[in-house]
């Protein structure tokens, strides 16, 4: 479990949240916390952003801090830069909570790097779906200020698993932006986030009972959403034919996987030689049925992605945002998530400290296979 | 010369009659088609069976993906599967046949005056189901039905010369089967249609009124994705909101590279190079090469692009990636006298080597 920090520093919120964060930073790059800082800033064609990695920093004023829409898991991103070899600039990132617990899987997973990175936080109001902004880029913007502004928590045009997430405060990272209602509150959540602090000069001694009672509330109005929309989607994926069902209008464009922060394989499984079968394969599928979809497969590859991914699924929604055909893959793979994680007690991302638990071995897990192990006769060490 | 045959029959039905023969007389090992089931979900199948022939919606609006991908992956079989395709489909068959993916005779091919397909995001069949009645009128109108991809509004391919049978549904006012059996393969089962054949060509020129509607919409279209004055600028607007899902490669019927370089190690930099890029320039976008992929893809596959407008209904930042591939693959085939999958025997430009080809870049 990620500590709780005891109290916070009271920044200046008087411009709004979004430009009282943006002037911190700014005044953390001139104070030299960081050499290097990656943000979301508006595309040209003014429709849609993107994640910069800044150095000038001049060019923060482009910049949105907290933007609309998440395009991009950052997490993809930062894989990106801090995968391969070693670094000379320091580098910070905003992120959202989610986009930071998949930063935590893929470091568990060695694709990401976080030693010379401060990751930095905020509570999330949401995200809007990426196909609504980029329709009427105004509206969103419009709308999302008025999420920030207005703090609302319970927006009907947040994307769909934005309006169930629970883990929308304080992830894992190193500072963290805290919304008490207008008042804005930075605390710092690990050693990093205590120097970071201490060299911006600043001092925690604000209290974050208030604050803490208010994501409280909200979190748990949000485990009963959670609750009700699992229940739904569990009705509706549950048994072989309503998966087939719910999956039967895939194309097979795997958008699901290649947007997802935490399939990192360079080549999916299910996109490799070994899923292409030769033709006398396909047709004698296709004649002990009768007949079969093509491409092949399509449903398996959705159950092996589950079986491959879903302990680490952070729940970001990015699979849903990039289905041409609507799928609710992400409050699936969501369910599916919560189900699997439930079985290991882990919840991904939420500790650098935890193990994947594909990686790692307790004997007491064997519970019932144990007892099958016993009925056979055999007693514990007999199996050598 | 074409063997002709017209019958008093329902296309549709008619095709499945002749198919349920070449099925139960060995002549086939199997049909691929849209096929429609019973909770009016429709995809692309393989169907062996003879009872389930009557599933196969042959002419739907449909497009869950370019049937001439799905046949690229047949490896060599002894006996063929007769595919029921859209002319862009089958386009993208003959490209894969030239890349040695497949082999032409594995399949009998049967395509037709395509009206145009539904987006993909019209998912829920029902709701073409209820356009259908609509869209047939247009299509026998020779208008172009409202809704369509965009990419099938100005499409010019509607005549595939190399398909063994060519059925003519558009502009035709009526729903009867009229097919044209173009190849030796397709003649040799001609008695399984069971009627009155004679010599006739298709005569595209009866077309020529949707043709020309189709060619104002390409060219709206083209103009749309016009950088000739804005440069990189202007394909930094077009491409800045792609998030890098490469659904565009994935659906593509050309990319076939199990791998696209793109994904490989080869792009996979090392931070020193990142830094080095972010230092010089002040800012670096990330993940890196947003843009870079899609002029490698424009490089690698442009000039077969078949103009299928897959990519650009995957494409979830709604990118007009099918316009672009499309008007600089045939700006780019153009120079090389090409046109993407007409004919299995003209060879892929970049595979001939000519001693003289464009002297004027020498100069």
């Amino acid at each position: 479990m990620t500590e709780i920090p005891q109290k916070g520093v009271l920044l200046n919120s008087e411009n709004g949240i979004q430009n009282s964060i943006l002037e911190f930073l700014k005044t953390a790059a001139e104070k030299k916390v960081f050499d290097a800082i990656m943000l979301p800033m508006k595309v040209p064609s003014g429709d849609s952003f993107a994640w910069i990695m800044i150095k000038d920093m001049a060019l923060l004023d482009n910049t949105t801090p907290l933007a609309p829409i998440m395009p991009v898991n950052a997490a993809k991103a930062v894989k990106r830069f801090t995968r391969k070899g070693e670094g000379r600039n320091k580098v910070a990132i905003l992120i959202r909570p989610c986009e930071v617990r998949a930063c935590v899987e893929l470091s568990k997973l060695n694709q990401i790097k976080t030693e010379d990175l401060v990751i930095m936080s905020y509570d999330c109001p949401g995200a809007l779906p990426m196909q609504d902004y980029i329709k009427d880029p105004e509206w969103g913007d419009s709308e999302f200020k008025k999420l920030l502004s207005d703090n609302i928590w319970n927006s009907d045009i947040v994307k769909p698993v934005c309006k169930f997430c629970d883990k929308f405060s304080l992830p894992a990272s190193d500072l963290h932006f805290g919304r008490e209602n207008d008042r804005l509150l930075l605390m710092a959540n690990s050693e990093k986030g205590i120097d970071f602090i201490s060299e911006m000069k600043l001092e925690a001694n604000e209290e974050l009972d208030n604050w803490k009672k208010g994501i409280g509330e909200i979190t748990s109005k949000r485990i009963s959403i959670k609750k009700e929309t699992f229940s739904v989607i569990k009705n509706k994926v549950e048994g072989l034919d309503n998966l087939l069902n719910t999956f039967s209008e895939c194309i097979g464009c795997h958008n699901c996987q290649s947007a997802c922060p935490i399939c990192y394989c360079r080549q999916c499984y299910f996109d490799s030689v070994v899923s292409k079968p030769n033709s006398d394969i396909v047709l004698m599928r296709a004649k002990q049925r009768g007949g079969v979809s093509l491409p092949l497969d399509k449903l398996m590859f959705h159950t092996g992605r589950m079986a491959h991914m879903s302990l680490s699924c952070i729940s970001c929604g990015l699979c849903s945002d990039a289905c041409p055909v609507n799928i609710p893959v992400a409050k699936i793979f969501s369910y599916v998530a919560s189900e699997t994680q439930k079985t290991f007690e882990y919840t991904a991302g939420e500790s650098f400290g935890d193990a994947l638990p594909m990686k790692e071995y307790k004997p007491e897990e064997l519970g019932e296979l144990g007892d099958l192990v016993n009925s056979a006769g055999i007693q514990e060490g007999d199996h050598e | 010369m074409s063997k002709y045959i017209k019958l008093n029959t329902d296309r549709s039905e008619a095709i499945k009659s002749f198919l349920k023969e070449l099925l139960e007389n060995d002549k086939i090992s199997s049909v691929l088609s849209l096929r429609k089931h019973k909770n009016g979900k429709v995809d692309y199948g393989l169907t062996s069976s003879v009872d389930l022939l009557d599933n196969i919606e042959p002419f739907y609006p449909y497009m869950p993906a370019n049937a001439g991908q799905l046949m690229g992956r047949f490896t060599p079989m002894e006996k063929p599967i007769a595919a029921i395709v859209k002319p862009c489909e089958f386009r993208a068959f003959v490209e894969m046949v030239k890349r040695e993916q497949v082999k032409r005779e594995n399949f009998i091919v049967i395509s037709y005056s395509c009206g145009g397909v539904y987006p993909l995001k019209i998912n829920a069949t029902q709701e073409i189901d209820e356009k259908l009645a609509d869209y047939q009128q247009q299509v026998a109108d020779q208008e172009i039905p409202a809704g369509i991809r965009s990419s099938c509004t100005g499409c010019e391919h509607i005549n595939p010369l190399e398909t063994d049978i060519f059925i003519s549904v558009s502009g035709e006012t009526d729903n009867n089967l009229k097919a044209y059996l173009r190849t030796d393969k397709a003649i040799d089962l001609i008695e399984f249609w069971h009627g009155q054949p004679e010599d006739k060509e298709f005569d595209e020129s009866s077309l020529e009124k949707l043709l020309l509607k189709r060619k104002e919409a390409k060219e709206q279209l083209f103009a749309e994705v016009e950088t000739k004055d804005t440069g990189l600028d202007g394909l930094i607007d077009i491409f800045g909101r792609c998030i890098g899902c490469h659904g565009c490669n994935s659906v593509c019927p050309i990319c076939y590279c199990t791998l696209c370089d793109f994904d490989s190690f080869n792009y996979d930099y090392n931070r020193q190079i990142l830094e080095k890029e972010l230092e010089q320039k002040g800012a670096l976008r990330l993940p890196p090469d947003t843009l870079f992929f899609h002029l490698g893809r424009l490089s690698h596959m442009s000039f077969s692009c078949v103009g299928c407008g897959m990519c650009s209904d995957v494409c979830p930042a709604n990118i007009p990636v099918a316009s672009v591939f499309k008007k600089i693959g045939e700006a780019t085939a153009e120079m090389f006298d090409f046109v993407s999958g007409r004919s299995v025997a003209e060879e892929i430009p970049v595979m001939i080597y000519k001693e003289e080809e464009f002297p004027e870049l020498g100069e």
